[in-house]
Parts: structure tokens; C-alpha cells; sequence
């Protein structure tokens, strides 16, 4: 009896420290009755294995979703992908109970949804950074699935040319003309960001030093900040991160040495107000968002659907108040150039570490 | 670190015969009923969590066992999450029966996986009966060496396994980054997915289930390769008299050497023979799930396997059990998330509890203790 | 590759800021494996103090209390693997993973509710770094130690004080053989129990300091997982270190290093050739291994390590 009591005691003491949870925030559930297609659509999210709160494009996603449930009248559900091998059951159970539309996000889904698609030709699908991949890896596009591509080089480009403005002039405590940016790895939807960067800083301001690093890491802050340190060290003034939760070690080193830096994915102003100047804004969410919105009126558009500067999928972020008006107008109008095909940026990294 | 040879004690005032370490880890004094109770016990803890956070336990509840056994679907869904766990298992096992603590699972099911994922692909064009042996050749071959080299850095230079398999499981990773983002692995891919080249038709292990039996089953023929693992498992240990003395040395020979091996070789053989079962495990997955070899798809194979194998008690129906429950944790728990909106740490805490739970076995055995109630002797090597 | 990049000042001065959560997740390690109890819940420790240290920096706007709540949550998970372990003779391998699962699972939700996608704050209240002002114009040195978090130096002090405990006190020498002999210790009247618990305890407070060290002094905000298994890499260097707490110190110092160098070796190129960046990370633990290798050889752990101990007398 006494080991029962000592027991419950020790359970209560987890249990209670579970109490001072606030809003619940989390994964919502099917409001409504969740009956089927016609009145209250379902949308079935799958994320990717980094989590909800990866802060980065499952935490952006979900944030689309969220927004569509509030907006749009329809049901919603999300499904955290612990390994990889679960993207496919992941889907397959959204399709089989009849979800009208099921969104995965990721690169690293394209053989899933391929996979699951083709087995459901009459659910609608739509892959976040991908297209269907079949088994042979090659790609093959269904007439039931939206591929959502982003063009991150673009977004990396106009927070360039904010950065290589910022540098050349020596703006505030960018007086070094050292720009740098950070990788979480040297993989493709990194690297594209890290190229339009580069990019725009060789083109706007060619004598500015550029330096590049990676932490090998998407999550792990310390590395982020000893690859910040160490590029600081080098004279970098403004740190152009691009590795999720590492990346926030990153803007921190530029918190604490003073500078600058710059976010990616969301708009990080908020991480470090007076540090973070800008973001290169990758709207996830508007494109999950429309795409549910593209269901409700009828115009699901399957294939490749591309988020860019033309639908202003991508763009910079709030522009901390240090950020001087000619950058201000030096990114505007490359924006602008960008939609009109004036600058095509890069789409591969010039420096490398 | 962990001395799994352990000593009964019996003090004149204990009330009842304390379970010795070696009994903890091998045996399930008391029968099936004590983990069944445990897992109640857990799940009761877990429902007060998912309570508290403002879901529906019942709710939870009914959705994590519909999600893992609900359909026949869901019950091929939750084999295929528990084979690599099966074999990984198994690869920690076989260490622990022969006093070793195998922690670099992980490490060498990536190996393994690598090793089959090149090999399916470099020769892909070879027909099915030709590749498919060579693939699992390899796979195993890649553990096995990569369990190797941790007895051989013991038996050389006298470093402790436990560090070893722990920074081999790290490096791994690292390489495995190279190998598909930079280095001779890399494929092209669309939208650059860090993947290698993928295997050829004759690498794949076949989908076992028809269509018209379960749609769109995944159940691959691997369950028949984990089967044929767990066989050997059991051939080796209890059936061949290399076994015999491997598992005297487990439980406490007091010397290897008595038992007629040398330390040293001892340890390179054991390690070798697990990293095998684990770098099986990971060309099952290549062959079974994957088709290619994609950066990081074993998250965590590797150390749930450590729970798995003493959840299992080292035996080769208990890793089984554990494993299918694991997989149904995995896979039901997905369906928990989706369809009763609980969070899926809450899910992640709910397992945690069970595991605590069921290693407490004592606590559950005195709740359930009857005064005067005979219990089945037990064996001191099964 | 210069030699700047291999052992220049600030590769030395990262070193220490990269070895201080492992020496101390070591320096817990060691304490509980010296009385006899196996904690491999260390990671969730540190977890938990990382993200508890967090809530109540955000809540209080005071050090002081986010380290003490810090240290509470960790030493309450280790006082859950305490009881499975010396109580519930459980199994203290699962016992010790449970608890990581756990502490993953719960700071993680937490983290979520409270935090949900915008993050810690920005600006708590954090640990300072020490400035030492008058090293600044020492060569190497000065740039090596002149400016460290508080908590680095708490650490060295810890190292110095628990070496002096474990082997120059008698307090020490009793909880060494509990751990070497508990049936020994008990018969001279020894509270093996009692030891034991105090032991994972303090190890739980230690591993505590070390999370507390990464969200408050050097992140100033919580991720999910940002331990990153820095716990485990703390039981390998107990190892090393021969469970001692100089010894731990010095296995986390080279593990630090070999993570300093991937770092400052990006770019460099040995001939021709620049190391790929993704191989660089494989730095620290081949480094370890060699170092134990090389120089250490077989270590002992102390003799009733990891066994569960049944008291005469007691049920």
C-alpha cells in the first residue's frame, strides 16, 4: 500500500508540472461532425520528421494550415512524421479515410506522395518543396498533385542586396564590408538561398569580402553560434543564417557581438529585435493556405505550382529601423526586377567555405 | 560501465527472494501477466497527462489501438515499423546475453544500409536471384565489420566498447552526409534530396501481401529475412555449443577463459555477429521501404533497440513482443495525433511511462503479491 | 590549414565554451557510477534544466531562481531514476531511457504550449560571461580564458571540488565504496541507500548545470532537443576520464576540441584539396576514440557499478 502511495505521489509530481501548460495551441483536432466532402472539406497535413516547431517549414506549414481552418471552413488535422518511414502510412491513412486534400511537406516525401497518389487518384494531393518521384527517382507528375516549389534563391537575393547596401556604405556597426551567411547543411534548398545571397552581394557590391560556413546541424544552437564567432572573428558584420533552430545560435553570436544578422523561412524580427534586420521570407503558409483556398473554389491546379516573386510567395521581412532607405528601395526594386525576369539570380553557391 | 552478471542475495530478514540482476535481465519471473499489468499501469499515468492537457484519454486511447491494429492495414503498418526494430533488437541482445552492452546499433544498421544501398545500385541491372543474395551479403558484411572494428579496438588496445560504439555511431552520420550530399553515393535528384542512386528492381524485397488481401500493404518480404534472424538468434545461443559458452560468459562465468574462449576474440566475434543482425536491419529497410538510401532515415532504430532487447528480456519471443509493441506505438501513434489531436510528445511521454513502468517490474510484482501463493520456480538459464 | 586554425586562441577559447556541458553531464556521471548506480537519464537531466531554467528565467526575471529551478528539474528526473534504480531495483538501462524519452517528449510539448512557433523571448535574464579585463593584452592566454561564461568557470571549480571530495574526504571515500563494496560499507554501519540517492541526485544537479549552461548561457532561448545527446558524450568521457573528475575534464576537453576544430577548418585545404565540410563533423569522436586509443587504454568501473543492491534486513 505504502509503495502504491509513494508511486501515485511521484506520478502527481510529473503530472503537475504538466499544469502550467497555457493556450492549447497544439495539433487541432476535427472540429464539427468531420463528415465528408462537400460541406467541411477535411485537409490532412503531414509533416516532415523535424517536428512541428522545427522553425522552419513544418512550424510555417502548420501555421498555413491553421489560418486555413479559421478562414476557409474546413476541417483540418496534422500528422508529426517521427522517421521517415511513416510519410507513407502518414498519407495513406488521410487518404483512406477520405480527406479531400493531403499536404506533405518536404523534399525528402516525393517517392511517399508518388506512391500514395497514384493509389489514390481521386484524393488531392500537394507536396511542399517537391514534386512525385517514382521508384526509378525520377520525376513524374500526377494529375492529382500540386507541386509547390519555392524559389529561395530569389528570397536570399533581395535580403542580399539589402546586406551588400548595408556593408558597402558601412551602415551602423557594419563597418567591416564582410558579409557571411550559414548553412545548416550543404544541401540544395540551403544552398539556394546562400546562392541568390551571394549573388546579389558579388553584383550590388563587389568589393564586399563574402564568407560561408555550415554548422551541420538544424537544431543544435551551440554550433550555430562557435560558426557565428568564428565568422565575426573574420570581420563578418552581417550573418545571413540558414539552418533552422541552429540558425538561431547564429543570429545570437551577431546578438552578442553587436552586429547584424539575418533571418529565414518566417520573419524572425522577433528572435532579436535590433539585430535581426531582415528575413528571407519563404511563404510557406500562404501557399498551403492557397492551395486549400485553390480546393474550396474549384481551382486545384495540379503540377507545378511556383511560389515566387511573381505571387509574392518570397520576399524580405520586416526591415529593422537601422535598415537604411536606399536598401529598403535597392531590395524593392529588385524585387521587382525579379518579377519582371530583369535578374534571374543564381541558383548555386559561388563561395564556399 | 553496466556489470549485467549480477548475484542473488538473500538476507535472513528479506521477505521473499529478491530477483537477481541476471534474472531481471533474462527472465520473466512471474509470467506474462506482470508486463501486461505494467503497460495498464503506464497507460492509466499517461491518460491522467492527456487529461491534463485537455484531450480525451479515451478518446487517445481508442485511437492509438484502432491506428495499430484497427485495419488489416494498420496491422501490416505496425509490422513493418517493428522489423528493423526486430532486428536491431536482436543485434542488442545477442551483445547483452554475452555480457556486452551493444549501444552501436545504430551505427552499424546505417552501415549496413550503405553498404546494400551502393551495392543494389552498382549492380542494378543483375537479375532478382543473383542481387538479392548480394544485397544481403553486403548489408550484413557492412555491420558486421562496423561491430568488428569496436571488439578489435578492445581486444587491441583495451578501449571500452561503450565509448567506441557511441562516437562510431556519431561518425556514421557525418560520413553518411558526405556520402549522399557531396561524396561517391550522391545521385542526382530532383530538388536535391540527399539520397543515393537507387537499387535495382532485383534489390527490392517484394510487397508478401496481395492487393486484393490488404490494399496497399507494405508488408515486404523482410518479415520472412526477420524471422529467419530471430531462428538464427535462438539456433545460436541455446542450440550450438559456441552459444553455450557465449552465454556462460553472460551470466558470469568467472572467466571467459574458463569457458573456453579467449576474452579478446569473444569480443570481436559478439560484436561482429550483432552488427550484423543490425546492418541486416538496415537493408531491409533500403530494400523493404526505401529503394534508395536517404540521409538520416533511421532516426532512432538503433536506440529504442536498447529497450527493446531488455523489454524483450534477451529472448528471442520477448524482442518480438517488444518490437510489435514499439511499432504499434509508432504507428498507432501517428493515428493518435491525427484523429484525437493529442500531441504526439504526449504520445512520446505515454511510451516513456510504459517503459518505466514494465523496468519496474518489482514495484508491479509487490502490488500483485499474494501472501502464501506458490510461484513458478525459476530457471536460472532458460 | 594554418596553425591558427588548429590551436590558435579562439579554437582554445571554443574548446572550453563546447567542453563545459560535457564536463559537467561527466562530472554527474561520475559521482552516481562511483556509488554504484548506472545513470544513463543524465541527457534528460541536462534536458529538463535546460528548459525548465528557460520557463522560470521567462517567469522570474531572476538568475538565481532559473538556476535553482534548473538544477530542482533535473535533480527530480534523476530522483525518478533514484527510485527505479536503488528502491525498484529496476533496470536501470530502460529505467534511464524512459526518462530520456520522457524528458524529450515533455520539454518538447511544453515548449510548444507555452512557446508555440515564435519562440523563448528574446532578452532573459541570462548567466553573464566573465570579462577578464587585465588579460587582455596576454598573448594566447588572454584570448583562450579572458572572456568565458560564468558557468565554465563554475565547472572548473566543480572538477577541483569533486576531485578533493571523492578522494582527499572521508565523505568521498564512503561513497566510493558503496560503490565498490556496498555489503562491505554496510556492515561498518554505511547508509547504502542514503548514498546512493544523494549521488544520483547531485548527478541530476550537474547534468542540470550543464542544460542550464546551453539555454541560459550561451543560447539564451530553448530549442527542442538541444542537448543533442550531449549527455551521452558525457558518459563516454566519465569513461575515458577513468571516473574521475579531472580525468572526465580532460576526455571533454578533447572531445570540445575536436568540435572546435570542424569548425575552424572549414575552408582549409590540405594541399589541394579542401576537406568536405560534412566530414569535418566527424572530427570529435575520431579524435576521442584515437585519444583513448592512443593513451588510455582499459579503464575499471568501480565494482558494483550498475548492480542493483539488496539490503540485509530490508524488504
Amino acid at each position: 500500500m505504502k509503495r502504491i502511495l509513494a508511486f501515485s505521489v511521484l506520478a502527481a509530481t510529473i503530472v503537475a508540472s504538466c499544469a502550467t501548460t497555457g493556450n492549447n495551441t497544439s495539433s487541432a483536432s476535427p472540429s464539427g461532425s468531420g463528415t465528408a466532402t462537400g460541406q467541411h472539406p477535411k485537409i490532412g497535413l503531414v509533416t516532415d520528421v523535424g517536428g512541428l516547431n522545427d522553425k522552419s517549414f513544418n512550424s510555417l506549414a502548420d501555421k498555413g494550415r491553421q489560418q486555413a481552418q479559421a478562414q476557409l471552413d474546413v476541417d483540418t488535422s496534422v500528422t508529426e512524421s517521427k522517421q521517415q518511414a511513416d510519410y507513407v502510412p502518414n498519407l495513406t491513412k488521410y487518404a483512406q479515410d477520405k480527406y479531400d486534400l493531403v499536404i506533405g511537406v518536404g523534399f525528402l516525401m516525393q517517392n511517399a506522395i508518388w506512391k500514395v497518389a497514384t493509389q489514390f487518384p481521386n484524393v488531392k494531393f500537394a507536396i511542399i518543396d517537391g514534386a512525385p518521384n517514382d521508384d526509378a527517382g525520377n520525376v513524374k507528375n500526377l494529375p492529382n498533385v500540386a507541386n509547390l516549389f519555392f524559389k529561395e534563391q530569389e528570397a536570399g537575393y533581395v535580403v542580399g542586396v539589402i546586406a551588400a547596401t548595408m556593408a558597402k556604405n558601412k551602415v551602423g556597426a557594419a563597418t567591416h564590408n564582410t558579409v557571411c551567411s550559414m548553412g545548416g547543411l550543404p544541401i540544395p534548398p540551403v544552398d539556394r538561398y546562400i546562392a541568390g545571397y551571394q549573388d546579389a552581394v558579388k553584383t550590388v557590391s563587389p568589393t564586399t569580402k563574402i564568407l560561408n560556413g555550415y554548422s551541420q546541424d538544424f537544431v543544435d544552437q551551440q554550433k550555430g553560434i562557435e560558426v557565428g564567432k568564428s565568422h565575426i572573428a573574420q570581420g563578418c558584420d552581417i550573418l545571413f543564417q540558414v539552418a533552422g533552430g541552429s540558425g538561431l545560435g547564429y543570429i545570437q553570436a551577431a546578438k552578442d557581438a553587436k552586429v547584424y544578422a539575418i533571418g529565414v523561412d518566417a520573419d524572425q524580427a522577433a528572435v532579436a529585435p535590433g539585430t535581426v534586420i531582415t528575413s528571407a521570407l519563404k511563404k510557406v503558409d500562404v501557399a498551403v493556405f492557397q492551395t486549400v483556398r485553390s480546393l474550396r473554389l474549384g481551382t486545384f491546379k495540379a503540377g507545378d505550382n511556383s511560389f515566387n516573386a511573381t505571387n509574392d510567395g518570397i520576399g524580405f521581412g520586416t526591415l529593422d529601423k537601422i535598415v537604411p532607405d536606399d536598401a529598403k528601395a535597392a531590395a524593392t526594386q529588385a524585387l521587382a526586377d525579379i518579377k519582371s525576369g530583369k535578374i534571374t539570380p543564381k541558383d548555386t553557391v559561388q563561395v564556399k567555405p | 560501465m553496466t556489470q549485467l552478471q549480477g548475484t542473488t542475495t538473500t538476507g535472513p530478514g528479506a521477505e521473499r527472494p529478491a530477483p537477481s540482476v541476471r534474472q531481471l535481465t533474462f527472465q520473466w519471473a512471474g509470467g506474462p501477466a506482470i508486463p501486461i499489468l505494467s503497460v495498464a499501469i503506464a497507460l492509466l499515468l499517461g491518460a491522467v497527462f492527456v487529461l491534463l492537457s485537455g484531450n480525451d484519454p479515451v478518446k487517445g486511447y481508442l485511437a492509438l489501438f484502432q491506428g495499430a491494429f484497427g485495419t488489416p492495414y494498420d496491422i501490416t503498418e505496425t509490422i513493418v515499423a517493428a522489423i528493423p526494430l526486430v532486428l536491431t533488437g536482436l543485434a542488442v541482445a545477442v551483445a547483452f546475453r554475452t555480457g556486452l552492452f551493444n549501444i552501436g546499433a545504430q551505427g552499424q544498421l546505417l552501415v549496413g544500409a550503405l553498404a546494400a544501398g551502393w551495392a543494389g545500385s552498382q549492380w542494378a541491372t543483375l537479375p532478382g536471384f543473383i542481387l538479392m543474395p548480394i544485397v544481403i551479403v553486403f548489408g550484413t558484411a557492412g555491420g558486421a565489420l562496423y561491430g568488428g572494428i569496436v571488439g578489435l579496438l578492445k581486444a587491441v588496445r583495451g578501449v571500452n566498447e561503450v565509448i567506441t560504439t557511441i562516437m562510431l555511431n556519431y561518425t556514421i552520420v557525418f560520413v553518411m552526409h558526405w556520402l549522399l550530399q557531396a561524396g561517391p553515393m550522391t545521385a542526382q535528384n530532383a530538388f536535391g534530396t540527399p539520397a543515393s542512386t537507387p537499387i535495382g528492381a532485383g534489390a527490392r524485397l517484394p510487397v508478401i501481401i496481395p492487393n486484393e488481401l490488404v490494399l496497399f500493404s507494405r508488408l515486404h518480404a523482410g518479415i520472412v529475412l526477420a524471422a529467419l534472424a530471430v531462428i538464427a538468434f535462438w539456433f545460436l545461443l541455446w542450440r550450438t555449443p559456441l552459444g553455450y559458452r557465449l552465454r556462460a560468459v553472460g551470466l558470469g562465468a568467472r572467466a571467459a577463459a574458463q569457458a573456453g574462449i579467449d576474452p579478446a576474440r569473444h569480443m570481436i566475434m559478439v560484436m561482429a555477429i550483432a552488427g550484423g543482425f543490425a546492418g541486416l536491419g538496415g537493408m531491409i529497410e533500403v530494400s523493404g521501404v526505401f529503394g534508395r538510401v536517404y540521409d538520416g532515415f533511421s532516426s532512432s532504430y538503433g536506440f529504442d533497440a536498447i529497450a527493446v532487447a531488455l523489454l524483450g528480456k534477451n529472448s528471442p519471443l520477448g524482442i518480438v513482443v517488444a518490437a510489435l509493441l514499439f511499432g504499434a506505438f509508432v504507428h498507432g501513434g501517428a493515428y493518435m495525433q491525427s484523429h484525437a489531436g493529442i500531441s504526439s510528445n504526449l504520445v512520446a511521454i505515454i511510451q516513456a511511462f510504459v517503459l518505466f513502468v514494465i523496468a519496474a517490474e518489482s514495484l508491479v510484482r509487490s502490488l500483485t503479491r499474494r501472501r502464501g501463493r506458490a510461484r513458478k520456480p525459476v530457471e536460472a538459464i532458460a | 590549414m594554418t596553425l591558427e586554425m588548429l590551436i590558435g586562441a579562439s579554437v582554445a577559447a571554443a574548446t572550453l565554451r563546447l567542453a563545459a556541458p560535457i564536463a559537467l553531464a561527466a562530472l554527474g556521471g561520475v559521482v552516481t557510477e562511483r556509488s554504484g548506480v548506472t545513470n544513463i537519464a543524465l541527457e534528460a537531466s541536462m534536458l529538463v534544466g535546460a528548459f525548465f531554467g528557460i520557463v522560470a528565467a521567462d517567469r522570474s526575471h531572476n538568475i538565481w531562481i532559473a538556476l535553482g529551478v534548473a538544477i530542482l528539474a533535473g535533480a527530480l528526473i534523476a530522483l525518478l531514476h533514484a527510485y527505479a534504480s536503488i528502491t525498484l531495483r529496476s533496470d536501470q538501462i530502460v529505467s534511464g531511457m524512459a526518462l530520456n524519452i520522457l524528458a524529450l517528449g515533455l520539454t518538447t510539448y511544453l515548449d510548444y504550449e507555452m512557446y508555440g512557433t515564435t519562440g523563448t523571448p528574446p532578452d532573459l535574464v541570462g548567466l553573464p560571461d566573465v570579462q577578464l579585463g587585465f588579460l587582455s593584452g596576454v598573448p594566447y592566454v588572454g584570448g583562450a580564458i579572458g572572456s568565458q561564461n560564468s558557468m565554465v568557470w563554475v565547472m572548473a571549480l566543480l572538477v577541483v571540488g569533486l576531485q578533493i571530495f571523492l578522494f582527499r574526504t572521508v565523505a568521498g571515500l564512503r561513497l566510493r565504496a558503496v560503490g565498490e563494496h556496498p555489503r562491505a560499507a554496510e556492515t561498518v554501519g554505511i547508509d547504502v541507500r542514503r548514498i546512493r540517492y544523494a549521488a544520483v541526485l547531485a548527478s541530476g544537479a550537474l547534468a542540470a548545470l550543464g542544460g542550464a549552461y546551453l539555454s541560459l548561457g550561451v543560447a539564451h532561448s530553448f530549442t527542442d532537443g538541444m542537448t543533442g545527446g550531449r549527455g551521452f558524450i558525457g558518459l563516454a568521457a566519465m569513461i575515458f576520464g577513468r571516473w574521475t573528475p579531472v580525468g572526465a575534464l580532460a576526455a571533454s576537453l578533447i572531445f570540445g576540441y575536436g568540435n572546435a576544430l570542424s569548425t575552424s577548418l572549414q575552408g582549409a585545404t590540405i594541399g589541394d584539396t579542401k576537406v568536405p565540410v560534412q566530414l569535418l563533423g566527424t572530427l570529435p569522436y575520431l579524435l576521442t576514440i584515437l585519444a583513448v586509443a592512443g593513451f588510455v587504454g582499459r579503464s575499471r568501473p568501480p565494482a558494483a557499478d550498475g548492480v542493483p543492491y539488496e539490503t540485509e534486513g530490508h524488504a
